[in-house]
Parts: C-alpha cells; structure tokens; sequence
C-alpha cells in the first residue's frame, strides 16, 4: 500500500478525504484563493507497477514543495503528469488545477506549467535571445526584445544576447534555460532535478536564484530532487515510496 | 515485358530453367559472386571501423562517405572497366614501365594481352566493383548508430573501461563495440547480399558474359517475346530470392548458435591477451589494414572517378599510348544535347526524393515509436528483394493502378525504390533528438508545428537536406525499374550507359558513367551547403565590449 508521507499542513481541511474512486469527477476547489498548484493523484502507474497513489498536494503561490524518494520511485513521471508529457505507457488517475482552474485535459501548451530540467535543452540552432524569444507569445516585436533584454539582466546574462549557447558555462546555459522558462510566464514551475549537474557553487547560487524568481513571481514551484539541499521549506517536502508492482 | 504469366505456365515452364544448360554454372557464380563480395565488404568495413571511425577516428574520413555512396554502381563498374580492360589505362600504365623488357615478355607489348581482365569467367571484377561499392554503404549504416550521442557516448565510456582492464585500443574495439554493433548491421548486410546476389547492371558490365550469373540470365529471359522463356526468367528470379531467403537465415542461426570456429567470436569473446601477444597483434593488424582501406578507397574511388572524366575527353588513343592522341569534347555536347535524357534524369530525380522526403517525415513525425521500429524493419524489404523481383512487383503495381509506361508510374516506381534509403539515413538524426525539447517547447506554450518549423527541421536542416540528396542519388542509379515500368520509353543517364556499356563509344559511355555522379555530387554538395553549421556572432562580453 503506497501512501502519503506528509501533506502541506496548509492544505485545505476539505482535501483530506478519501482516495477518489476511478472514474469520479474532480471539480475545482471552491476557495476564496484557490492554491496556485494543486495536485491530485488517485494513482499513478507504470506497465506492471503502480508508482504513487493517493497524493494531495495544494500549493500557494510562491510556495515550493520539493518531491524526494529513490530513483524509480515516480519522482519525475509525476512531474511529467503535472506538465501533460506522461509517456502514453503511464497511466494517472486524479486532477490537476493551476489557480483553481482544471488543466489535466489541456494540452501541456495550454497549462501554463513551465518546466527545467537538469539540462538547460538550449536549442543549439538559435543565439540566447533567440532561445528567450521562442518562450514569447506573438507581440510586438520591441516588446518582446525589450521583455527578453530585462530577463537576460535579470540572470546577469545582458551581453550574452547573441551569443551561442554551446559557447557558454554551465552555470550561464542554466540562468538562460531559467529566464526562458519565466518568459513564458507560467504560474506553476515543475524542476526535475534542476541544479543536479551543477558544482556546488553555482548549485547554491542558481537555487537562490530560483527561489528568489519564484517568490517574486508568485510562483507554484514543484521541485524534484535526491540533494536534501533543495529543500526550501521542511514542512513542503514529500517522500515518495519505492513502486509497488501490480 | 509482360509479367503476368499464368501460374500453370510459370510451374511448367520454369521447370526448364533447372534442364537449362547454364543454369547450374550461373547460380554457382551468382551464389559464389555475392557470398564473397557480401563477406569481403563487410570484413573490410569493421577493420575500418575498427580504426575508431565514427568515435574517435578524424571526422575527414566519415566526411567523404557522401562523395563515395553518390557514385553510382554503374558509373563505377564502367569506371573500372575504363581502368582494367586490357586496353584499358592501368594496363597501358604498366606496359609502358614494361617496354625496356619487351623481347622477355611471352606476348607483344604493342597490343591488349589476351586475357579478360573484366567480365572475366570466375567473376573477380564483379567482387572487387561490388567490395568496393558496398563498403561505404556498410559504413553509412554503421555511422548512423555510431553516431547517435547517446550510443557514441556510451560505447566510448566502455571502451575507456576496458582500456582501465588492460586492453588495447582496437582489442577493446573488437571485444566491446563490435558485438554490439554486428547485430544492428544485420538491416544493412541483408541488402548488401540480396543486392550482390541479384544485380543486374553492374554484373552486366564488368561480370561473366559466358555464362553470365543467374540474375542477367533472368533479366535477359524476362525481354524475350517467348512467354515460355520469361516463366523460364520468373522461377530464376523466384529461385534468387529463395536463395537470398535462405543464405540470410542461414548466417542468422550461425551467428545465434555462437558458432565457436567462427574467427569473430574468437576476436570478440576469446580469452584476454596482453599488449603484445600473438593474439593481441592480430587486432592490431586489423586496424592497421583498415586504416590503409581508409586511406585507399578514396584514392580507388578518385581513380575511378579520373578513368571517367579522361575516357569522356579522350580522342583517338592506340594502344599502348599513355595519353591520347588527341582530346574532344564532343561526347559532352552530345550529352548536353540530349536534353530528354537530362531532363528526365532530373525531374524524376528530384520529384521522387521530394515525396520520399515528405513520406519519410511524415512517417517519423506521425507514428508512435512501436510502429516506428517495425516501420524501419519493413524499409529494409525492398532492399533485401533482389532488385528483378522488386522492379516486377513495381511494375505490377503500375499495370494495376494503369500508370506503365507513363511519367506518373515511373514516378511512383522511383518514389518507393528511394523512399527507404531516405527513411534509413533519418534514422539515425530522428533517433538523437532530445524527446524533451518537444516537452519544453509545449510547456513554454508553444504549439508542436511551431516547434518542428523553429525548432525541430531547423535542427535537422543537414540531415534532410543529405537525405533528400541520398534519395536523388538513388534515383539517379535506378536501372530496373525504370526499364520495366517505363517500359523502355523513358531515358535516364543510367539507362544510357548501360545501354552504351556493350557498344564501342568509350567517350560517350564515359561521359554519361561521370553525368551519373556528377548530378547526385552537385545535390550532395548543395545539401552540405544547406545544412552547414550557423555561426554565431561573438558575444560583447566575450569581446571586452560589455
């Protein structure tokens, strides 16, 4: 039996209930302020295993809950649930809402969830600025120029706009690949293991500035990681259980 | 060339082939031809590879693949010919050193000796054109795994481990790489050996005239006006396949019985040797003799390539002259003169590798990754057919949908005869592509068509352009089925040299042989244009500018 090791102690009363029968509609919370993430899962299985079951995660905005258990434990699939890019192999049962708003039935473009992997998925065809652009929605172009020059200052990367990507550091690819996933400007932020390949320097320096955007943005921040280090808040942490064959 | 036989006459009449007086001597060469060409080529392609082509050997080598694969077998037989004939350029090469001991040599050196230095009786000319053929397109399917990232990266690592175990460069190469990549070669080599068996135009050229092997027997029973001599034709093709069938799962069961007396399982699997052993030096010579393959077959190929463009301009040229008499080019304005031939040549060239281009994607973009898998194991069925039985079942399909004999079904017939070359040189790019940058891309809210025109094709720019250049070249060599389905109505530069092969018109053939690699070179060189890599404007910084 896979369970729940620690629910947010900010979690609405009303969401402890039990596990939702398959197949039961979940409709949006009403709340004055709805949580700016909130995650149901039902279950969440692989071929042959189910990997999580019975999760409540609800999250205000700013907030980050950080998501630790062993390799194979579901850690990233559900990460990958949340965002809509579940490999069609897995199979999750229970409801995603973004400010209150159900998002499991949209396509991942239309949830507004960004997501940063352990690499930066720098498009090696484009410049930096150009990397930033692709995350702007059609406007006018000096706007979107001007949105991308303040992102860029923002990770300190200003003189790097029309640089490749494979010529910068690892730490510099990083702030880009973060300032472009902020561009986007999503409400909920998904980091499978996002400071995993960096040294521990740039490790700390990149997870305060995370942590500083997101707070500043308003932010639901998901984060996935085996470094306790990445803990931002004791009491947002899930520890998820080794997979239960079927 | 009417296909459709009656089922009682093809039994009936097919029967003779096996009372046919040369039927027996023609598969023996056929089967003897491919089996060694299929053998040597890929002998010859893993001591090369051995070398570390693809991880770690200089790229100059991986870069004139494309060069090799878009000369067409066809111009290059001739170009052998050109170059081996006993009036040919290397013989006059060597008699010219041999003038000072002309009263000790057993025939005069003032005329060809008489002996068949091409379309000889055991076949040898046709093994050394098909070797030398079919290792670059071995190479070609050994790159695309060796030169995915994740399998390069991982293959690498293991090869840095067994060196920490105390083997060397190339022993580590035959112990940990080889047996991983022989098995995801078995696509490739399945063609090499249905190709050997079956071809028709190169063995015509360059093979054994009396007999000929069994599938230029075949080709010439299927023209004759006698349906009982086409059935005679249909049961030898039936029977090629049979054997190309029947060889191909033979040497699979080999290989999955771990047959011991098999040399490569002793390479492979044998007891670890030190540095200088007996055992250890055979790898060592291996890669030594790779890397001289690596080094002569371009020059065999630029050879070849020189016989052609020396042929097409030469004038007059008695034997033993080393250089013409004089030089024309009135074999190149005839060329360019035959501007159906050339038109031909290129409308069908370029049409057919656009709609295999624009099918292969499709297929790739479209299909789960399941399908995918089976999708690339059934690209290799119309390369693992003997070429006849593939141009019969194309011009089947074109009687049936009413297109023989016009553009529309030579079209199609060269659009499935490239499509998989074009679905096979995608592989290898599509299946390096992060899946997560489709991810990222629809999480940064952009669409997926948005993605694949910004992201994905921009970044498969290269291997598009290369894939439609391999679609044209191979558009360009097909012989078969533009015979059979254009039912003799349509010219193509390989049409006319084939045709011109048994005729006297050296220039002519050879500047027709040279048009053929010249076209798909030009498309080579325009796709390696197109998918050059972008340069990127120094960044203020790194300039001390900001």
């Amino acid at each position: 039996m896979r369970w729940l090791m620690s629910i947010s102690p900010d979690t609405p009363a009303a969401l402890h209930r039990p596990a939702h029968k398959p197949g039961d509609m979940l409709l949006p919370i009403s709340l004055d302020t709805p949580p700016a993430l909130h995650l149901q899962v039902q279950s969440l299985r692989s071929p042959g295993a189910t990997l999580v079951q019975g999760l409540d995660i609800a999250l205000p905005a700013g907030a980050v809950h950080t998501l630790m258990g062993a390799s194979g434990s579901g850690k990233s699939s559900l990460l990958a649930a949340v965002c809509g890019t579940l490999a069609p192999t897995m199979q999750f049962q229970g409801a995603v809402h973004v400010m209150g708003l159900r998002v499991d039935h949209l396509p991942t473009r239309a949830r507004r969830i960004a997501l940063l992997y352990q690499d930066d998925l720098l498009f090696a065809h484009m410049t930096v600025r150009e990397n930033l652009l692709f995350a702007i929605a059609a406007g006018p172009q000096a706007a979107r120029e001007a949105q991308v020059a303040q992102a860029l200052e923002e990770v300190e990367l200003s003189g790097f706009a029309q640089a490749d990507p494979a010529t910068l550091s690892g730490g510099q690819r990083a702030r880009a690949a973060l300032a472009r996933a902020l561009l986007s400007q999503p409400q909920a932020l998904m980091l499978d293991e996002p400071f995993a390949k960096l040294d521990v320097a740039l490790r700390q320096r990149m997870r305060a500035l995370v942590f500083a955007a997101v707070r500043r943005r308003g932010i639901a921040a998901l984060v996935v990681t085996h470094d306790p280090a990445d803990i931002l808040d004791a009491q947002r942490v899930t520890h998820l259980g080794a997979a239960e064959p079927t | 060339m009417d296909p459709f036989l009656p089922f009682s006459s093809f039994v009936q009449d097919g029967a003779q082939l096996l009372q046919h007086a040369q039927f027996a001597q023609a598969l023996a060469l056929s089967l003897c031809s491919g089996l060694a060409a299929t053998l040597l080529a890929l002998g010859a392609s893993a001591c090369m590879l051995s070398t570390g082509l693809g991880l770690r050997a200089p790229r100059k080598h991986a870069a004139l693949l494309p060069a090799m694969l878009a000369l067409p077998h066809v111009a290059f037989a001739l170009g052998c010919v050109l170059l081996l004939a006993p009036s040919g350029w290397l013989l006059r090469f060597l008699f010219t050193l041999l003038r000072p001991l002309a009263d000790a040599m057993p025939w005069p050196l003032d005329a060809p000796p008489p002996w068949q230095s091409t379309q000889d009786p055991w076949a040898l000319g046709l093994v050394l054109v098909l070797v030398c053929k079919e290792i670059p397109f071995l190479l070609w399917g050994a790159l695309a795994h060796l030169q995915r990232p994740d399998v390069a990266q991982a293959w690498a690592a293991q090869m840095r481990v067994a060196a920490t175990l105390g083997y060397s460069a190339q022993s580590a190469w035959w112990r940990v790489v080889w047996p991983q990549l022989l098995p995801r070669m078995a696509g490739p080599l399945l063609a090499v050996w249905a190709y050997s068996l079956s071809v028709v135009d190169v063995a015509w050229i360059i093979g054994p005239g009396a007999p000929p092997t069994l599938a230029v027997l075949a080709w010439q029973w299927l023209q004759d006006a006698d349906p009982a001599v086409r059935a005679q034709g249909l049961a030898a093709v039936v029977l090629l396949a049979l054997c190309t069938v029947l060889v191909a799962a033979l040497a699979w069961m080999l290989y999955r019985m771990d047959v011991r007396w098999l040399a490569p399982v002793r390479w492979t699997r044998g007891p670890k040797r030190l540095e200088h052993a007996k055992g250890a030096k055979g790898s060592a010579f291996r890669a030594t003799l790779g890397r001289c393959l690596l080094r002569t077959l371009p020059a065999l190929y630029a050879l070849v390539v020189a016989a052609l463009l020396w042929g097409s301009v030469a004038g007059a040229w008695p034997f033993p002259a080393l250089w013409p008499q004089a030089w024309t080019l009135q074999a190149w304005q005839q060329v360019l003169g035959s501007t159906s031939v050339l038109g031909t040549t290129l409308w069908l060239g370029l049409a057919s590798a656009g709609t295999a281009l624009v099918l292969a994607v499709a297929c790739l973009e479209c299909l789960p990754a399941p399908w995918r898998a089976a999708l690339f194991s059934a690209a290799y069925l119309p390369l693992a057919l003997p070429s006849l039985l593939w141009a019969i079942g194309l011009q089947r399909l074109c009687i049936a949908l009413g297109w023989d004999a016009s553009a529309w079904g030579l079209w199609l017939a060269h659009s499935l005869s490239v499509w998989p070359y074009v679905l096979l040189s995608l592989q290898g790019p599509y299946a390096a592509l992060d899946p997560r940058g489709a991810q990222l891309a629809a999480s940064l809210g952009r669409s997926h068509v948005v993605y694949l025109w910004q992201v994905q094709w921009p970044l498969l720019r290269a291997a598009l352009a290369a894939a439609f250049a391999v679609g044209f070249a191979v558009s360009v060599a097909q012989f078969l089925p533009t015979l059979f389905v254009g039912g003799g109505r349509f010219a193509t530069v390989t049409t006319e040299a084939v045709a011109l092969s048994s005729g006297g018109q050296r220039s002519l053939l050879a500047a027709f042989a040279l048009l053929q690699w010249l076209l798909p070179a030009c498309l080579f060189a325009l796709a390696l244009w197109l998918g050059r890599k972008r340069r990127f404007a120094q960044p203020l910084v790194a300039r001390g500018l900001a």
